[in-house]
């Protein structure tokens, strides 16, 4: 079990340094990103293999307990469609902030209502389950192919389900065509434009911001064995 | 009890070198301006010149004084030469990307005239460098002023032949040749062939060979990106070229590997004539293992027949003609084994540490945390732990040696590895190529340690 812990404090260390890696001046370093993906993997896989994986995350105190803000995702919840069931959460999380503003802005019909705040990706507190996107936006880091689809969620209503897969392929799209440079290109943080525009562009640099928020990602036994460990650095060259 | 310690830990008696503080180059101040980080330091083929690069892309170039005849207790000390803006920051419009300007490496060439030339490098572009003297001027021109303003040809009625007349000294650097464009990744090392007409240059995946006069094309000796990116698994750390065979360098990698390649073997040196690794000691794994292991530096022996590597935790030592073990091990600071992971938590397990030999090839070093760093004598197989710091600033006052507690009751004068600076690295080292002359360079400041003379 402290395996597992330090496997899951070492796996969240280990993105945050990948998605810190990507403002650095000079760009990316290749060495340094093929470590930290192979302290990942080896991470992941421990992670993986121990017995008696909680249902849970691990509190972010093993983390990142500084991205835990209590009333954002209490806010977040309340303005989620009529209650998904818990797995469903799940899968909708692994599509990231767009598909749930696919659920809310761009989906027709949908939760009219106000979107989650831009900052609430990372506020999410440990409790939630799932980071957003992980599964959509690890493999456009990672891999030059199309990435597979995320597991299947669970089941859930079929026009919810029309809609998740409808969200998966746009921000898909979104991620492709703003491409690798998109994921190169230095954006600061205060640069982060709020999910809330429905752009495309949006989209594509927004999860991946918010994807790789320490301490958020591989929450769950699902996403991570979704993950492709492989480093963002990597593909992008 | 201090004078004891000192003598056990091997810094006094005997033939035991008894280093002493010389002089210290930098600010003295605790903020360290970024551009003032120094990134490399390097003594050219005589050891009269001892260059330094930094992070802001300039080179310093100390000169040592002719030895005074009355001062014989101590060598010449180094002053400042010459300084100059090697490289720019640059901007890759095409990836989006900004260019450090950082110095990663200065090469000296061996001097063959009155000039002096090196090679320094950023992460895409190498630049050929001349540092020439002028001490003279001519004057006395028909037609010119002394200013530089021509004259009116009307008013000059003699005629007369210019002369040299002593000046100043003045030291020019000039760029040369600049060698760009052949780098993808970024370029780790350079290395000047004994041929003194090649050299090679090494990035994160490849290698490529260059003549010194030809700018416009290099030839790609080593490429080890594999066709699908997601295979990679190992990149190029350090490369050099054998100190006498002109066909022969080595590679080492992020594994722990290292690969000696022979030129004539064929145009792509993909497939090495010998590798060296050891196997891993199983009861050191950790997730950290793969990242311990990897090479941060590789260095010849001068002569020939060694080579020495440095990874994060260890020094070794290579007898070329062994391929599957190191002769000789040494271990930097290995306290730091049950920290390794704050260490990558505060990226401190991707310092890379450099490592180099004395003129005789009886001593390595290399440096460490909390600017202490490590000589170990080969002969005797002692070691000794010193520390750059302006608080030992008297010179010829023999440096104390330095113990870490790692862990148990802390003697006096010890100090216990949580309070270690890990802000304070060592990265940087250079020996004098034949005198017992040694640079150290932390974070921004450059220390000349001497050995105490008589």
């Amino acid at each position: 079990m402290e395996f597992k812990l330090e496997a899951h404090r070492i796996v969240s260390i280990s993105l945050g340094k990948i998605y810190s890696a990507r403002g650095q001046r000079g760009g990316l370093k290749l060495h340094k990103n093929l470590l930290v993906s192979l302290v990942l993997r080896s991470a992941r896989q421990v992670y993986l293999s121990e017995p008696g994986c909680p249902p849970e995350p691990p509190p972010a105190a093993a983390g990142h307990p500084e991205e835990e803000p209590p009333p954002c995702p209490a806010a977040w919840a309340a303005e989620e469609p009529p209650p998904p069931p818990p797995q469903d959460e799940a899968g909708r999380d692994c599509q990231g902030p767009r598909p749930r503003r696919c659920c809310c802005g761009e989906n027709r019909g949908g939760c009219a209502g106000a979107p989650p705040p831009p900052h609430c990706p990372r506020k999410r507190s440990a409790g939630e389950r799932g980071q957003a996107g992980s599964p959509v936006k690890k493999p456009r880091r990672e891999e030059e192919e199309p990435p597979p689809l995320p597991p299947p969620p669970p089941p859930s209503p079929p026009g919810e389900q029309e809609d998740m897969e409808t969200g998966n392929v746009a921000s898909l799209i979104s991620i492709f065509g703003s491409s690798f440079s998109g994921l190169l290109s230095k954006e600061p943080k205060g640069r982060r434009r709020p999910p809330l525009d429905g752009g495309e562009a949006a989209a594509g640099t927004a999860p991946a911001e918010a994807a790789a928020e320490p301490g958020q990602i591989c929450c769950d036994e699902p996403v991570l064995r979704t993950l492709n460990p492989w480093s963002t650095a990597i593909v992008a060259f | 009890m201090g004078w004891k310690m000192r003598k056990q830990t091997g810094a006094g008696g005997g033939n035991d070198i008894q280093w002493c503080f010389s002089q210290v180059k930098g600010a003295v101040d605790d903020d360290v301006a970024e551009a003032d980080i120094i990134s490399t330091v390097e003594f050219n083929h005589s050891g009269e010149l001892l260059a330094t690069g930094d992070k802001g892309g300039r080179v310093v170039i100390f000169q040592q004084e002719q030895e005074n005849k009355t001062q014989s207790h101590s060598r010449g000390e180094y002053n400042v030469y010459s300084t100059f803006q090697s490289h720019e920051p640059e901007f890759d419009y095409l990836k989006s990307l900004e260019i450090e300007e950082k110095i990663n490496k200065i090469r000296w060439l061996p001097q063959k005239n009155a000039a002096q030339f090196l090679l320094s490098t950023n992460d895409k572009t190498i630049k050929l460098w001349k540092i020439s003297e002028r001490d003279k001027r001519p004057e006395g021109y028909n037609l010119k002023e002394e200013d530089g303003r021509y004259r009116d040809p009307t008013t000059v009625t003699t005629l007369r032949v210019p002369v040299f007349r002593p000046m100043d000294l003045m030291v020019e650097a000039s760029p040369r040749r600049i060698f760009a464009n052949a780098h993808t990744y970024h370029i780790n090392s350079i290395s000047i062939n004994s041929d003194y007409e090649t050299y090679l240059s090494a990035d994160d995946l490849r290698i490529n060979l260059w003549h010194l006069e030809i700018t416009d094309r290099s030839f790609n000796i080593v490429d080890i990106k594999p066709a699908n990116m997601e295979e990679l698994t190992e990149v190029i750390t350090a490369a050099e070229f054998h100190p006498n065979s002109c066909s022969t360098f080595v590679y080492s990698s992020s594994k722990g590997t290292i690969r000696l390649c022979d030129m004539r073997a064929s145009a792509l040196c993909d497939r090495h004539s010998k590798l060296f690794e050891e196997p891993e000691d199983p009861s050191n794994r950790s997730f950290f293992s793969e990242i311990i292991s990897s090479i941060s530096d590789v260095k010849f022996s001068h002569s020939g027949r060694y080579m020495m590597t440095r990874d994060y935790l260890s020094v070794k030592i290579w007898d070329l003609n062994m391929e599957n073990r190191p002769v000789e091990t040494y271990q930097v600071h290995e306290y730091l084994r049950s920290k390794l992971c704050s260490l990558y938590e505060n990226d401190c397990i991707f310092d890379k540490f450099e490592c180099c030999w004395n003129g005789s090839d009886s001593i390595v070093m290399t440096g460490s945390y909390n600017n202490f760093f490590r000589m170990f004598d080969r002969n005797s197989k002692r070691d000794i732990t010193l520390e750059a710091s302006r608080e030992n600033n008297k010179p010829r006052t023999v440096l104390k040696p330095r113990k870490v507690c790692a862990s148990g009751k802390r003697k006096k004068d010890e100090i216990s590895v949580d309070s270690l600076d890990f802000n304070k690295k060592i990265l940087h080292t250079a020996w004098h190529p034949k005198e017992n002359i040694i640079a150290v360079a932390t974070t921004n400041n450059l220390y000349i340690f001497q050995d105490k003379m008589n």
